[in-house]
């Protein structure tokens, strides 16, 4: 988890309990592509509408794309740093990271953190 | 500023690899060290062992197959019953394990484990003695998985001393490094007389004096929580005082090199930044006084030097075994990683994309600082490198300074006593 500065983001109280969803969230971070567990507006329509479990989370390929990226073992371990600082080590070290993911984080318009960040 | 009669060798500071100024904290932990370890010795090891059983194939430990003999490459773990575990407050029962020899953490049931990427698997067999091993050295082991679902090990290669630049014997003038280390200024062990006959030593043949850490000794015991007074406040500082005098004395004589200690005022982990420029205002005014990280690395005159205030070594005394610390630092060479217990129980600093304790070549001389005793002894490696290993003892203990000879890598004693009962 990233701490940077404020004690209110190292304390942040994310976990909201798996399944259950919670309707209060405070983070302003809080971007469509970065998915968490309990957002709330995307899991009723499809209960709804479906009648089933909506399990996945609002994001699109480029998120599914990078999180691939973070729990390939081959790159290390990901927690505790940022996509784009993981994928310029694997770089360094020689390890031929995937180009598309360089691409995409290089856009900007994703998560930047990995998957784990505020969760563990 | 010339130096009469001292030829002036050429030297070339190689600390940025220690600096940890640009380095940027993100919230990491030590997997990541861990993980740069893993891939900068796997490269090497992986180097070595179609030279070394070109026949057997090498996998992963998750890809180990029962009754296949195969090589797997990891980092070692070193389960320890007697190393103290920060989650035993938490254990229920509160079985009181005797520590018979504190400084010490071994037990005769001590076991490894070697872990790579995919997983971990625990090692059998007598070919290798867990007390020679600590957590966190990287080797290739050829074996076997058991039926029991550890791995039998049938043999082990360690990296081995790296390639070295090749050191000339050639006709050299005579030149001198002198070490020294643990003058703790400001201690009661200290004597000021022992260091102006190190001062008055310095002839005109020393190139440079290399100060390996412990300089101070500040008297921690006035800090008792209270507010300071101002008598307080002056003796807190009179140590670093003394020192810079002493140093200064020094800097205008010979280049002088001073690193951090286990007791100095620098940071606790490992690498130690470089003592402050401002603790030394009048040494600090010499272009010859150098402030060094811990570990140093340095060249003169086409010799490499690699050294340590004490602590990497002090560390392997506690959870391995050896004949004498000359063995800890031999050990360190071959397995090419001066800190192997770092971060396990030597602290140091998470860095994300490398490990500067790891050696990428083999210096010509590796000095620790801080030991009991001198001790030194001529490596030689199977490549033809040639190491000189040098202990260099505490002078507030043993008045003893240690001198090295640039041109054959000869070292001797340079030693330091009054002794006023003749």
């Amino acid at each position: 988890m990233a701490s940077r500065g404020s004690v209110k983001s190292f304390y942040r109280q994310k976990k909201s309990g798996g399944i259950t969803k919670s309707n209060s969230k405070p983070s302003p971070s809080t971007k469509k592509s970065s998915a968490t567990i309990g957002a709330a507006l995307a899991q009723s329509p499809a209960l709804v509408s479906h009648g089933s479990p909506d399990l996945k989370d609002d994001y699109g390929e480029s998120e599914q794309l990078l999180r691939e990226f973070d729990v390939n073992m081959a790159y290390g371990p990901c927690i505790g740093m940022s996509r784009l600082s993981r994928w310029e080590r694997a770089d360094k070290l020689g390890l031929n990271p995937p180009e598309e993911v360089g691409v995409v984080l290089g856009k900007g318009k994703v998560g930047l953190q990995c998957l784990w960040d505020g969760r563990v | 500023m010339g130096f009469i009669g001292r030829g002036k060798p050429r030297a070339h500071e190689q600390d940025e690899r220690f600096a940890i100024q640009k380095e940027k904290y993100g919230g990491q932990q030590y997997s990541q060290i861990y993980f740069a370890r893993l891939h900068y010795m796997r490269s090497v090891l992986y180097s070595l062992i179609p030279n070394w059983k070109p026949q057997v194939p090498v996998c992963t430990v998750l890809g180990l197959e029962k009754g296949k003999e195969c090589i797997i490459v990891g980092t070692i773990y070193k389960h320890m019953k007697l190393k103290p575990c920060v989650l035993d407050e938490y254990s229920k029962e509160r079985s009181a394990v005797p520590i018979v020899k504190p400084h010490n953490f071994m037990h005769p049931d001590d076991h490894l484990v070697l872990e790579d990427e995919s997983g971990r698997v625990k090692l059998s067999g007598d070919v290798f003695s867990p007390s020679t091993f600590v957590t966190g050295i990287v080797v290739a082991l050829h074996g076997k998985e058991t039926d029991a679902g550890d791995f039998l090990v049938l043999d082990i290669l360690e990296a081995g001393l790296a390639p070295q630049i090749e050191f000339s014997l050639d006709s050299r003038e005579e030149k001198y490094v002198v070490f020294v280390s643990g003058l703790s200024v400001g201690g009661s062990s200290s004597n000021p007389l022992h260091f102006q006959l190190l001062e008055q030593a310095i002839a005109s043949q020393i190139v440079r004096v290399v100060i390996a850490g412990d300089s101070v000794e500040i008297p921690h015991g006035i800090l008792n929580g209270q507010n300071l007074g101002t008598k307080e406040l002056s003796r807190l500082s009179e140590p670093t005082k003394e020192l810079d005098i002493f140093i200064t004395q020094l800097a205008a004589a010979v280049p002088l090199d001073i690193m951090p200690g286990p007791n100095d005022p620098a940071n606790f982990s490992l690498p130690q930044q470089p003592l402050h420029r401002c603790l030394f205002p009048g040494a600090s005014t010499y272009n010859t006084f150098t402030s060094c990280t811990n570990p140093h690395l340095f060249e003169l005159d086409g010799v490499s030097f690699l050294g340590t205030s004490g602590q990497n070594v002090d560390d392997l005394e506690k959870y391995s075994d050896a004949k004498d610390k000359l063995e800890f630092m031999e050990r360190q060479l071959r397995w090419r990683h001066i800190a192997p217990t770092a971060p396990n129980t030597l602290e140091c600093y998470p860095f994300t994309d490398r490990d500067p304790f790891f050696m990428e070549s083999c210096p010509h001389v590796y000095f620790v600082g801080n030991q009991n005793k001198y001790e030194s002894r001529l490596l030689k490696g199977s490549e033809g490198q040639i190491v000189r290993l040098i202990c260099i003892p505490k002078f507030c203990k043993t008045g003893v300074a240690v001198a090295l000879n640039l041109r054959n890598l000869e070292c001797h004693t340079l030693s330091f006593s009054i002794n006023l009962d003749m």
